[in-house]
């Protein structure tokens, strides 16, 4: 990987490993790299440690998403889907299990692949992407059972809420509709744009992130990230953030988002902005935190730069991972 | 070279140092005196010195023991106090996990709390914007109230205009019978005149 690649490298995905030791992250070469935590959150860590100890072609286009389930890596690249071992994987074997691709209608390009969600009820994949609709893969029998159909335009990022059974999916429509996973119909669908306290029209109406925790939703994007009581469908607070938000998450009493401009910020529900603390790359496309392991509990943000800034502590930037 | 320095070095040290060092040494000079001492033949004023100078000697090493004695003592002294207080720091360090432990407890709890704060604080900013119950109630009784005393007022006008339209009714098909008793009359008088005329007029 020459100087030249590594300068216009952008990572868009990451993932942890389910005993929370490794780290995946996809790029947009389609390269998906593996980091070890442990070599580098050891006390005798070198800088080899912060450098992968497995990177690999996964797919042709740009690794927009990584999912990990109990013992498989998902990776979504070019139209298809591609599960891997983790176990295969650390032994540095890299075949992956299988290969799968939505039946999209036009055979003339293939549309990419945003985001993709786990529904751990009855074990399926949402996959939502580039031809405004979102797949539901069945990953007992490997069979694509359902369509979700009703954006009109590119669909960014999914996620699901856990009580309810609802699929929620935001797109470059600017509209964030909910859907029943069991019948696979449209319930709600808000148009956030139109809500004049979220609004930006400046920067336009897509909604490119997403997030939730069965009562309360983040969504952002062209519009200000604003929090929203789902049982009410009605904004609560929005977050004076400039800049467009890729990616946010709850952590116990905080928001923490990313998006253009080198800094995680850290925002309280009340619509607050506590903090911002600075990161490596100029802009963040993905954040993670590390909820599968006690003694590597750590947020990595990545964006564009082949750098992964690791935080140890939520404060401060500790160290980077790099390609 | 070395091994002949080291030659040299040892028989020195031997020279020197060869019934150990201090008290060792000592011990073993008074031995030695005491039987040079037994076995001399030297007179008795000699006998004499080296006799006072052996117990001199004896005092010494006495005096040196009780030291050494003493010494020992106090190092047993120390290592217990020594021991006392590592125990206590122990027990310091696990009750300060311990207490650790409990402040990240209640440092979980005081943000859940924080949390359910905020979002009772962000849907009261929601519900505030809508208006108040008791207001709406209000608009809706008098608004209720209203209605009735209009429907009440509709009622009245309504029987008025029955009322009127029957008193109407009851006016209008009067003068009707009444024209038409005297269209009749008319009638029957012509009728009347024109069998008089034709009867006159026959005559």
């Amino acid at each position: 990987m020459g100087p030249v690649e590594l300068l216009h490298m952008s990572v868009f995905s990451q993932s942890f490993s389910p005993c929370g030791r490794f780290l995946a992250a996809g790029n947009n070469y389609g390269e998906i790299a593996l980091f070890s935590l442990s070599a580098a959150l050891s006390p005798d860590a070198t800088g080899l440690s912060q450098k992968p100890v497995l990177t690999f072609t996964a797919h042709e286009g740009p690794v927009f998403s990584l999912l990990s389930t109990d013992c498989h890596l998902l990776s979504a690249g070019n139209g298809e889907v591609s599960a891997w071992s983790w176990t295969e994987l650390i032994k540095k074997n890299i075949k992956p299990l299988w290969t799968k691709r939505p039946n999209y209608k036009s055979s003339l390009e293939i549309p990419e692949i945003n985001s993709m969600t786990i529904n751990s009820r009855d074990n399926s994949l949402i996959v939502g992407g580039g031809d405004n609709n979102l797949h539901v893969l069945d990953l007992e029998h490997g069979v694509f059972k359902a369509v979700l159909q009703g954006h009109s335009d590119y669909v960014h990022c999914v996620t699901m809420r856990e009580r309810e059974a609802e699929i929620l999916s935001g797109g470059e429509d600017g509209a964030v509709r909910m859907w029943d996973s069991r019948t696979a119909q449209s319930v709600h669908c808000i148009d956030v744009y139109k809500y004049e306290s979220c609004a930006r029209p400046q920067f336009g109406k897509w909604i490119s992130c997403l997030t939730t925790d069965s009562d309360w939703m983040l969504c952002g994007g062209g519009p200000s990230l604003s929090l929203w009581h789902l049982r009410s469908l009605s904004p609560t607070s929005t977050f004076p953030l400039s800049g467009c938000q890729r990616q946010a998450a709850f952590y116990q009493d905080m928001i923490l988002a990313v998006g253009e401009g080198p800094f995680v910020s850290h925002c309280l529900l009340g619509g607050d902005v506590k903090a911002q603390i600075p990161c490596s790359p100029q802009s963040l496309n993905t954040l993670q935190l590390n909820t599968n392991s006690t003694e590597h509990r750590v947020l990595t943000v990545g964006g564009s730069s082949a750098h992964i800034d690791v935080f140890t502590n939520l404060s401060y930037r500790a160290f980077s991972l790099s390609f | 070279m070395g091994a002949v320095t080291d030659d040299e070095v040892i028989r020195k040290r031997l020279l020197i140092d060869g019934d150990g060092a201090g008290d060792d040494r000592r011990i073993n000079v008074l031995l030695k005196s005491f039987t040079k001492w037994c076995n001399s033949p030297a007179t008795a004023e000699e006998g004499f010195t080296q006799y006072q100078r052996m117990l001199g000697t004896l005092a010494q090493c006495e005096f040196s023991m009780g030291k050494t004695l003493m010494v020992y003592d106090m190092n047993l002294r120390e290592m217990e106090n020594y021991e006392k207080i590592y125990t206590n720091i122990e027990q310091n360090i696990t009750s300060a996990h311990e207490k650790i432990a409990e402040c990240k407890k209640e440092i979980q709890r005081a943000k859940r709390i924080r949390k359910n704060r905020q979002e009772y604080d962000a849907l009261a900013k929601v519900i505030q914007q809508h208006p108040d119950r008791h207001e709406t109630l209000k608009q809706l009784e008098a608004l209720d109230k209203e209605l009735q005393q209009l429907s009440h007022i509709k009622e009245n006008v309504d029987a008025k205009l029955e009322l009127r339209k029957k008193q109407f009714h009851v006016l209008l098909s009067t003068i009707q019978e009444l024209q038409q008793t005297l269209e009749n009359d008319e009638k029957s008088d012509n009728d009347d005149n024109n069998q008089e005329s034709p009867a006159e007029n026959g005559e």
